[in-house]
């Protein structure tokens, strides 16, 4: 199989929103989350709680569904998570949210596994009224077959 | 003087230390080392200058680069404007043998690192490509080696005579100093550096299990 | 010591390590409430057949991990970015150490800066990353 043309798949993908979401998020799954990620405060562990929210990380775990947009080229590998970001702007309550979902960046490097391609998948999440909540970016690595390998 | 040869900082796409964070590290922790060499991925940071930094924390602040070969992973000490004419630092295919023509035609130091690293790392490619003319030096104590990559590194350096760094490869402030390189001789720029990696008056020591 | 505000923050200092809880049980439980249940996360046998050493610990798991282990450290904290990269797979059942320091602090602005570490039993880095955290510019 031939190498991917990174540059052309930057400029083809790069920016391209593929994905927008409309979801509840449900206060126990929220505590579930919390207590098994090692958090101990009411405000995440406890829905009774008046501050109750969810940890900042748990804006990544919404990155479910497409993730990568309709007919982008078919990977030569295993993807695998490389890295995720989160900004968070304001605190993830239970209850409505919306998600919009895009291409954020594509780049390349070497590693232990030979040549791997980075795609960085950016989800902006928002409640109900409007307020960005948080950004989460998850950064997917695919290792490139060289051609007649095995491995 | 004893500097860690090898450092990213969030000049490097997956580096997220900021230069004066090491520097404050290093003072605080009262880390062994006088300075480092940042060694950005596949580029060489012409623009900075880190000499204010250095002066204010009584460091040696230099820089190198670390670009991608077909054996690998190679530092590059002594990196100069005509240097960087002679390839491009960004490609991730670069013939090793060309690395090595072009730091010789510009008195720099190309420098194979975590060479006991799968794919990464030169001994990973001596059967396919053969042993490379021309490396003199390899790097023998990584801080990010795994299981027993600093050994395979040192094991190929014995056989095949080559003199041995070491260096952190710091990605995050904590990281640095890790495997430094020991000198004989007092070191406050990149020609200094090279002049006596190319004298090879030094020495790779590592603080993993101290620091 | 708990942190209140930034002003009990020291440049350098360790948090105290976490270590966190990997059984397959809690993975389970965390896939669960995260909507994650691929089986290469919760079943040794199927992540072994797909190549991998045994089930993983999702990457978003080993995230919120260092974010518990800041707020163990400092209740009062907001964590405004926290970024990962994951250099080599978290493994179901086995044992590993989170690990945090303070590597910048900006007192006027109430920011502290972390570098994070999820390392095993040998020491080696699985996962790395650094986060910003907002700390009250006073206590109470």
């Amino acid at each position: 199989m031939s190498a991917l043309d990174i540059d052309a798949l930057r400029e083809e993908w790069i920016g391209v929103q593929f994905e927008e979401k409309s979801f509840e998020i449900e206060a126990s799954a929220m505590a579930e989350y919390a207590k098994a990620c090692g958090e101990v405060a009411a405000a995440y562990t406890d829905p009774d709680d008046p501050d109750f929210q969810a940890p900042p990380t748990f804006a990544s775990s919404l990155q479910r569904g497409r993730g990568l947009p309709e007919n982008f080229p078919k990977m030569p590998g295993l993807g695998m998570d490389a890295g995720k970001a989160v900004e968070a702007f304001g605190p993830i309550r239970p209850g409505p949210k919306m998600s919009k979902t895009h291409m954020h960046d594509i780049y390349t490097k070497t590693g232990r596994s030979g040549r791997m391609i980075f795609l960085v998948v950016r989800m902006a999440l928002y409640d109900d009224a409007g307020n960005h909540l948080a950004n989460a970016d998850t950064r997917v690595v695919i290792r490139e077959k060289p051609t007649g390998d095995e491995s | 003087m004893i500097l860690d040869l090898h450092t990213h900082s969030i000049k490097s796409d997956d580096g997220r230390a900021k230069v004066e964070n090491y520097c404050q590290w290093i003072r605080t922790r009262e880390l062994p080392i006088d300075g480092f060499v940042l060694t950005e991925h596949r580029q060489f940071d012409l623009d900075s200058d880190y000499s204010g930094l250095a002066s204010e924390f009584g460091l040696t602040i230099l820089k190198g680069a670390e670009v991608e070969t077909e054996y690998g992973h190679v530092l590059v000490f002594g990196v100069t404007e005509a240097l960087m004419a002679e390839f491009d630092f960004g490609n991730i295919n670069l013939p090793l043998a060309r690395v090595i023509e072009a730091c010789a035609a510009h008195d720099a130091v190309p420098v194979p690192c975590h060479p006991g690293r799968a794919r990464v790392g030169m001994s990973a490619h001596l059967e396919e490509h053969g042993v490379p003319e021309g490396v003199k030096i390899v790097e023998i104590y990584n801080g990010g080696s795994r299981d027993n990559e600093d050994q395979v590194a040192q094991d190929m350096a014995s056989e095949l005579g080559y003199l041995g760094i070491g260096g952190s490869d710091a990605h995050i402030v904590s990281h640095v100093g890790r495997c430094a390189t020991r000198f004989d001789a007092p070191i406050t720029s990149e020609q200094a550096l090279v002049e006596v990696l190319k004298a090879g008056e030094f020495e790779a020591v590592t603080y993993r299990e101290a620091i | 010591m708990t942190i209140q505000s930034v002003t009990d923050v020291e440049f350098g200092e360790d948090l105290p390590v976490f270590d966190p809880d990997t059984t397959l049980d809690n993975v389970i439980r965390f896939t669960e409430a995260a909507g994650w249940r691929g089986p290469r996360f919760t079943d040794h046998e199927a992540a072994r057949k797909e190549g991998l050493p045994g089930a993983l610990v999702p990457g978003i798991m080993s995230q919120g991990f260092l974010c518990a282990m800041i707020h163990r450290w400092a209740p009062p904290a907001k964590i405004v970015e926290v970024d990962t990269i994951f250099r080599a797979p978290v493994i179901v059942d086995q044992t590993y150490h989170i690990n945090g320091v303070v590597t910048d602090i900006d007192e006027d602005a109430g920011r502290v800066e972390v570098d994070l570490t999820v390392t095993n039993e040998k020491g080696e880095t699985r996962v790395f990353g650094t986060a910003k955290v907002d700390l009250p510019t006073s206590a109470g």
